[in-house]
């Protein structure tokens, strides 16, 4: 069939699909990608393809480039999380393309799964591609990111096209030396915020010289192996800075980059680098730097990342966490915060979490502060329970609760402030039961 | 106050599966009951350590890619583990340094790489390359004069032949091999097993057979542990092993 008719008839089939009530998912790719497997590169694409690649932040800094343009008045297509994949962007491809495959927008912005990178943008033109960062993720342990990253640096040796990279991840760096023909390779680097250690606190990834292998050396780390670093043997980590982020002060929610002053709704130096590659698009297209201020200060995460809810009048941090760096991130942000507080940590082990749950023990709970009260729940609440315990807080403060409902209930038998973390499959559920806590107590 | 030496392998490349969380569970019982514990940290570049001063050796699994790097590392130590091993130093080995302690690993394409040949059994990986033994696992060991289920989970593509004296019997998941009957391997004072989890988060009574016999070569007598506080853990093991073993066979 040819691929003109195939789009065609997809098109009508969405139509069919939007008259029903349905939304359709994914089925439209995974239909037209088995009809003709080659049809992603069919599109008529005429404006640049902005994609974002990382274990962690893709969707909040996919979703925070195309408000920045938006701001800026230009018409931008963008996909959502879960759509990371070939099938997934394909259909949402099909979804707003025109009957002849056109898609007419300023820009194209995708969050692409790491290891599909590669197959995407060999069938689809890329104008600049942001890597943030190579976490150990839990469904992938067994040396996944390294062979990820080979991967990548593959499909990078005759990738021509710009490339942003975070400057404080080495495994991201490396990727700057896949292409020595290609110049257009950007840097971000963020300056030490005051949490910033001398030793790492928080198990990370690529501790060796990708070029010589000698053993990095860093000034500062910001969380996880994110940090200033360089090899004391060769020139691996000081390349120049494209933009640099200075005066990061979290509880003002403010940083300057390249001298120009940003506000955000956000105090996790985690969202500070993903604005980072943000303000790198910008500069890289020209945008208006007003816009950008404004999109950024303005820009609300996804529900359930590191969102903030009043429940019962407690003021209540939720966050999504699939990986240990996740976890420490919201960890970081209890730690540094002065208040008496309690943790709310619900962890599932099902297909989409991953079976394996050990990764809970390369999460950092040293030194939570003022934390007064430790609830677990999820199928795996006692695993998370024995975990926490370990790390040497009494027993007396730690409750596991498998029932989910009842975990929340007991969360908000007090009013001190709650920090909450949920795995996968946990998230959705755990939002749903604190706001149903939230209405049933407004009647 | 009595005191416990750990020397813990190869600690930034054999970290994949949380293991290291076994030491901090030791570290947890150790000190619950007034013995104080030092953790000693060895890894390639790092001076010899010298392994007849320790009470227990410690080493966790790790990427598939990296095991031919510390191999070849481990290797010169030889002679050093071997007289460990004689002398009765407490020896906890996950996945892939389980692995290294036998005689050899076969990789995927027939590449052998020498293990320290401590014990007999060899090591094989899965001619599939995308077949693993991957998931929950519940086995029975007799350690001690006691019988116990051990709950852990696994990951490995390798499949481990020639053990007669395996850590313990299948009930739930593969074990050595593909659904296999026998899990790990076993002597006395040595631990070796596919079983991740970490091992010791969920079986305080691994743990503190690790400790017991440890404190009794030390100090040449017998001891009884103080009794601990497990409610979270026998919560646990009860949750699970209604999970994944049907009644009647409990
Ligand atoms: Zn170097």
């Amino acid at each position: 069939m040819r691929d003109t008719l195939i789009i065609l008839l997809m098109k009508i089939a969405n139509f069919i699909l939007k008259i029903l009530g349905k939304q359709g998912g994914n089925v439209l790719g995974k239909i037209a990608k088995k009809l003709s497997p080659n049809i992603l590169s069919t599109f008529n694409i005429n404006c640049p393809v902005i994609a974002v690649t990382a274990t962690n932040g893709k969707t909040m800094t996919n979703n925070a480039i195309a408000s920045m343009l938006r701001q800026a008045g230009k018409h931008v297509i963008c996909n959502t999380e879960g759509n990371n994949m070939e099938t997934g962007i394909l259909s949402m491809f099909l979804k707003t393309c025109s009957l002849t495959g056109k898609l007419k927008a300023d820009y194209i912005c995708l969050e692409v799964d790491e290891s599909y990178v590669p197959i995407v943008f060999s069938k689809i033109h890329l104008d600049t591609l942001i890597v943030l960062d190579f976490f150990r993720d839990q469904l992938d342990r067994n040396g996944e990111v390294e062979s990820l990253i080979l991967k990548l640096e593959e499909f990078l040796k005759t990738y021509q096209g710009n490339l942003i990279l975070n400057q404080d991840d080495p495994n991201v760096v490396r990727l700057g030396y896949a292409n020595p023909q290609n110049s257009k390779v950007y840097y971000f680097h963020a300056e030490a915020y005051c949490h910033a250690t001398k030793e790492i606190t928080e198990a990370g990834e690529g501790k060796f010289c990708p070029l010589c292998k000698t053993r990095l050396m860093y000034d500062y780390y910001q969380y996880s192996h994110i940090g200033k670093f360089h090899c004391p043997n060769c020139e691996y980590g000081k390349q120049e800075s494209y933009v640099t982020a200075s005066n990061i002060d979290l509880e003002g929610k403010e940083f300057i980059a390249n001298g120009i002053p940003f506000t955000m709704q956000s105090e996790s130096i985690y969202v500070v680098y993903n604005f980072l590659a943000v303000i790198s698009v910008a500069n890289l297209y020209h945008i208006d730097i007003e816009d950008v201020q404004k999109a950024l200060s303005t820009f609300e995460l996804n529900k359930g990342r590191l969102e903030k809810l009043t429940i019962q009048g407690v003021p209540t941090i939720i966050n999504l966490a699939k990986n240990p760096t996740g976890s420490n991130v919201s960890l970081r942000l209890l730690r540094e915060d002065p208040e008496p507080k309690e943790l709310l940590f619900v962890l599932n082990d099902k297909i989409a979490d991953g079976f394996d749950v050990s990764w809970i023990w390369d999460i950092n709970f040293n030194e939570l502060g003022q934390v007064q009260r430790i609830i677990t729940s999820g199928t795996r609440a006692y695993d998370m329970a024995i975990r926490i315990k370990t790390s040497g807080y009494p027993i007396n403060i730690i409750e596991a609760e498998l029932d989910l409902n009842k975990a929340v209930h007991k969360l908000y038998q007090t009013n001190v402030k709650k920090y909450i973390i949920a795995n996968y499959t946990a998230l959705e559920p755990t939002r749903k039961e604190i706001l149903t806590l939230e209405k049933e107590l407004g009647k | 106050m009595k005191e416990i030496r750990i020397l813990y392998l190869y600690p930034d490349m054999l970290e994949l599966y949380g293991d290291y969380g076994n030491l901090q569970v030791l570290k947890y019982r150790m000190e619950k009951r007034d013995i104080q514990v030092i953790i000693d940290r060895y890894s390639i570049g790092d001076p010899k350590p010298d392994f007849l001063s320790y009470d227990l050796i410690f080493a966790g699994g790790g990427a598939d890619n990296e095991q031919s790097i510390l191999a070849k590392d481990l290797l010169q130590y030889e002679e050093e583990i071997k007289e460990a091993v004689r002398q009765k130093v407490f020896f906890l080995l996950i996945c892939g340094a389980y692995q290294l302690f036998g005689k050899y690993y076969k990789g995927v394409e027939g590449n052998i790489i020498p293990g320290l040949a401590i014990f007999d059994y060899y090591t094989e990986a899965s001619t599939d390359r995308t077949k693993r033994c991957i998931g929950n696992i519940v086995i029975e060991v007799n350690i001690g004069e006691k019988q116990t289920k051990v709950i852990g989970f696994e990951n490995h593509g390798g499949q481990t032949h020639g053990i007669t004296t395996p850590f313990g019997k299948v009930l739930f998941g593969n074990g050595n091999q593909f659904k296999d009957t026998q899990e790990g391997f076993f002597l006395p004072h040595v631990i070796a097993t596919y079983l991740h989890g970490p091992l010791l988060a969920k079986n305080p009574e691994i743990a503190d057979y690790v400790i017991s016999t440890c404190l009794t070569r030390k100090y040449e007598e017998k001891m009884d542990l103080l009794k601990l506080d497990d409610e979270l853990e026998e919560k646990c093991r009860k949750q699970l092993l209604v999970r994944f073993i049907p009644v009647e066979k409990q």
